[in-house]
């Protein structure tokens, strides 16, 4: 008996041995790599933040300067104001829009997969090749315009009004991303249980207190998904205003993508342009946190 | 009830319409580049097709020191190359901190977690610095060697493995399976969804990167299509016929791949709700 027992322990010993030599094997190599390719840009990143550099000369420690000179800097601050007045077309655009998208989806009768293809396809689109064709799509003389102007007698100068520019690339993103978020909140949407509105219905609610008590409150969590997710793609935006606008009109789409660009490689400041980029990262996760703190509940489906 | 059916059915055309305005872009690129450029931005229909502008990619190109059919290549070596790698290392490294009981894996577990945090633009420029110390600028090895791995796909793996009863595993190694058979033979196809969500993000991701591509390659030769195709746009924006074949070529892979994983793809979406 003791021997039957013993060999299936032993042997299970033995595997643990192997299995942890294997593990090591495995993972040290990885940490090999993921220190050279990931912890030493880290360091880097810090050293860089506060030291003065042109990719040629010692790096000078500098303290907190490359962080000070940002509150002196009028394009940093244009940049800021940029970011929020993209957030503010955006994030209603993107909520509402994905929101009803999710809605109707729910109610489809019959051709649910080429509508679901349709907006996805929008998302795996390449960044480069969409931005050149709407370019190209909504130029001032282009084929939108010459629609407008047939209709109304109007053409509209999309990408050279600053804020008719800033709407034009959030209708992009929007066009962009509409499909994928709104995927997400249809899955929030149906972990709803339908008991639930049974139940509103039979105490004699609206459709209104349905959605506005029901609804909405139950896919708070996806809501506050797609709202993180796209705060955290404004602060990105790089490859749209790059090609489309070139940071114009009046550097008013101007990204903390584009500035640390040219910061580098245009003004060859490598410092200064690492400590914006690590600044960005911090304002977006300061508003991402905002965001949590403030609107996401605990929902529970009991 | 039977006015809530009428309501369905006008939600669903509805809705199918605003699909074809939602592909609409893409029907008006894809006809486009087969019109004379003098028609693409005033009819819809074209009158006549050609070929001309795909000629010019293909042909004339070369003599504008912009090589199309080499980036076009160029773009997919680099993105199948990224995307093998991270599935292979993201199994590997996934079933050690998921299925092996030791501690060092629990710790690199969290860290994986921890290194999502940080969005990769803060890394760029100390990147940039690193691969010009390795006198990497303007190699392939620049734009596949930073990407060989992936924390986010080390994360999905190692969830999916988790999921795996631990009887599966004895019972292989009762029969004397090694690790690799475990992990590349009974694992991988038991989370072949996540291998295929995480092959489609990454080759969709290194396919349309465009930031890191225009800071460390200057070499046309070597350049992925994105880079080269808006620099053509820079230099070359009168060109819009080749411009906006360029566009099509660009494209195709990625819509081909998502239509082929486009089931993955729905399952990848519920997957980043948990």
């Amino acid at each position: 008996m003791s021997r039957m027992g013993s060999g299936p322990v032993n042997k299970r010993s033995k595997f643990g041995r192997k299995e942890r030599i294997f593990g090591y094997s495995v993972i040290i190599p990885y940490v090999a790599y993921t220190a050279i390719f990931w912890g030493y840009p880290f360091v880097w990143m810090l050293i860089l933040a506060f030291t003065k550099w042109n990719f040629f000369s010692k790096p000078r420690f500098v303290w907190f300067d490359n962080f000070l000179k940002m509150f002196t800097d009028k394009v940093f601050l244009q940049i800021i104001l940029n970011t929020l007045n993209f957030l503010a077309y955006l994030i209603p655009m993107i909520l509402i829009s994905s929101l009803l998208f999710a809605l109707a989806l729910k109610k489809v009768k019959f051709g649910r997969t080429f509508i679901m293809l349709s907006f996805l396809v929008a998302n795996v689109s390449s960044g480069v090749a969409y931005s050149l064709l709407f370019s190209n799509l909504f130029a001032v003389n282009g084929p939108v315009n010459r629609v407008f102007d047939a209709l109304f007698g109007v053409t509209i100068p999309w990408f050279s009004n600053p804020q008719l520019a800033i709407f034009s690339i959030c209708l992009i993103i929007t066009w962009k991303f509409m499909g994928y978020y709104g995927l997400i909140l249809y899955a929030g949407l149906q972990q709803i249980p339908q008991s639930l509105y049974e139940a509103a219905e039979l105490d004699g609610a609206n459709k209104k207190v349905l959605f506005w008590k029901i609804t909405l409150p139950l896919i708070n969590p996806s809501l506050v998904t797609v709202t993180v997710l796209a705060i955290m793609l404004t602060f990105g935006i790089f490859t749209e205003p790059y090609l489309i606008t070139g940071g114009g009109p009046m550097q008013r789409t101007t990204t903390f993508m584009i500035y640390m660009y040219d910061t580098a490689f245009k003004r060859i400041d490598p410092s200064y342009a690492t400590t914006v980029a690590v600044v960005t990262a911090l304002l977006s996760y300061g508003l991402v946190t905002l965001i949590r703190k403030t609107f996401e509940r605990e929902v529970s489906f009991v | 009830m039977k006015k809530q059916e009428i309501g369905a059915y006008i939600i669903t055309i509805l809705l199918i319409f605003l699909a074809i305005i939602w592909i609409y872009p893409y029907i008006w690129l894809f006809i486009s580049s087969f019109k004379p450029a003098e028609d693409i931005y005033t009819t819809f229909w074209p009158k006549s097709l050609t070929l001309d502008h795909y000629k010019f990619i293909f042909i004339m190109a070369n003599r504008f020191e912009r090589p199309f059919v080499r980036a076009f290549l160029n773009s997919l070596f680099i993105s199948t190359t990224v995307t093998f790698s991270v599935i292979i290392t993201s199994a590997l490294v996934g079933y050690a901190i998921s299925r092996i009981k030791f501690k060092t894996g629990q710790v690199l577990f969290n860290f994986t977690i921890w290194q999502m945090l940080f969005p990769g633009f803060m890394f760029m420029i100390p990147l940039f610095v690193l691969i010009r110390n390795f006198n990497w600028l303007n190699t392939y090895k620049a734009l596949i060697v930073p990407s060989l791995t992936s924390a986010w796909g080390i994360f999905m793996f190692a969830q999916a493995f988790k999921t795996i009863p631990e009887d599966y595993v004895d019972a292989a190694r009762m029969d004397g399976a090694n690790d690799f058979w475990i992990i590349f033979r009974l694992m991988f196809p038991l989370a072949g969804s996540t291998a295929s969500i995480v092959g489609l993000f990454t080759f969709i991701g290194i396919w349309d990167n465009f930031l890191w591509p225009l800071m460390v390659m200057k070499d046309y030769n070597k350049m992925p299509l994105s880079v080269l195709l808006a620099s053509f746009n820079h230099e070359y924006a009168s060109y819009i016929g080749p411009i906006l074949a360029g566009s099509v070529i660009q494209t195709i892979p990625m819509v081909l791949i998502f239509l082929l994983l486009r089931k993955y793809f729905l399952q990848g979406i519920s997957m980043s709700l948990r």
